[in-house]
């Protein structure tokens, strides 16, 4: 099994053991498991700050504002868009416009039909996955690992979701 | 540890990660859609190794009390609820929370769309939260573990656990070989 940067794809379990083993520094030296979506709580905590100084006053906001578990994470989601820059780089696989997909289980290129749908699916994802305290990789990678009752329920209910979705648009 | 060190703990992580999701091609909405309508395996079995992965981490870490768990808290309602609309607004996005930032990374323009969108669902949610709080996000039986109902410590059935999921994962392998759902431009297009 080949994994060299240049490479276009890498088999998913070995992509799989790289993410699972990233628990070790999370657990052992930010005391914290791997998630993503509470970054976004601090970054929208802070631009609210800017406009709404009462967000502060908010225990969920303050929380989410500041210390080092809250920057980690911040971090961690930027560090992915670099990760991705650099392999896609490295392989020659950048993307540019949007996925082919699209397309086929819309029925139309059109900008006008694809953003609207994009920001409806970043809103729904963000409030569903702080209402559940995690997402794909809070409950799902994490919460399971760590055999959550909680975890188990969200990440059922996630593919429930995303399933009864999917089965709604063409079929890809 | 101060906020600098986890930073830069933080941005070495992401590097790897973003690495490993686009190597995976698991970023590309074509292979999210795919799995939710149960026609590419790629995003589950890359899931289910990572799941497989952390419980044998955690079992060893744990089990040597090197480290100390952190579950969360069981919500009954708001982890079904919360888990159907963040499933709902996977699919509409084709990409979770994590990975948008590695289709940011890998040039797709919809994604900064995508992200606005998760900051201003984000944003709504702090909001809410005080409303929603004596509604949806207290009480519960706490820290509900497989483990602790159980009775038994955590390492025994996280190793069980485990030996299903590799089971799992090669008769999954077997029956759908992974190369077959990476599609001609590896964007899972089949």
């Amino acid at each position: 099994m080949s994994c060299s940067l240049t490479d276009k794809a890498w088999s998913p379990y070995l992509a799989g053991v790289i993410i699972g083993l990233l628990q070790i520094p999370a657990f052992l030296l930010i005391d914290t498991a791997l998630g993503a979506s509470s970054s976004y709580v601090t970054v929208s905590a802070h631009l609210a700050a800017l406009i709404d100084t009462g967000v502060n006053g908010i225990d969920y906001a303050s929380k989410h504002l500041q210390g080092a578990k809250n920057w980690w994470q911040v971090a961690l989601v930027v560090g992915i868009a670099g990760g991705a820059w650099l392999s896609s780089r490295s392989s020659g696989m950048t993307r540019s416009g949007y996925s082919p997909i699209w397309r086929r289980v819309i029925g139309t290129r059109a900008s006008a039909l694809r953003f609207p749908m994009a920001f409806a699916g970043g809103f729904l994802m963000l409030l569903g996955a702080r209402i559940a305290d995690g997402c794909t990789s809070g409950h799902g990678i994490s919460g399971i690992a760590q055999l959550s009752i909680g975890s188990f329920i969200a990440v059922a209910a996630m593919f429930a979701g995303g399933i009864g979705t999917a089965m709604l648009l063409r079929r890809i | 540890m101060s906020v600098m060190s986890a930073v830069l703990v933080g941005l070495a992580m992401g590097l790897v990660f973003g690495t490993a999701l686009e190597k995976s091609r698991v970023f590309e909405p074509g292979m999210i859609l795919g799995q939710m309508q149960m026609r590419n395996f790629i995003m589950l079995k890359i899931f289910l190794t990572a799941v497989a992965t952390g419980l044998v981490v955690l079992a060893v870490l744990n089990g040597f009390g090197l480290t100390n768990l952190h579950p969360k808290v069981t919500l009954f309602g708001a982890d079904i609820i919360g888990g159907l609309v963040l499933g709902t607004g996977i699919t509409l996005a084709g990409a979770c929370p994590g990975t948008v930032l590695a289709q940011l990374g890998a040039g797709y323009r919809d994604a900064w769309v995508t992200l606005a969108g998760g900051l201003a669902g984000a944003t709504t949610f702090i909001y809410l939260e005080p409303t929603l709080k004596p509604l949806l996000l207290s009480g519960g039986p706490g820290k509900l573990t497989l483990d602790g109902l159980l009775g038994m410590p955590f390492w025994a059935p996280a190793l069980g656990l485990t030996v299903l999921l590799v089971a799992g994962l090669v008769l999954l392998e077997r029956w759908r070989p992974w190369r077959d759902d990476l599609g001609a431009d590896c964007d899972g297009m089949l």
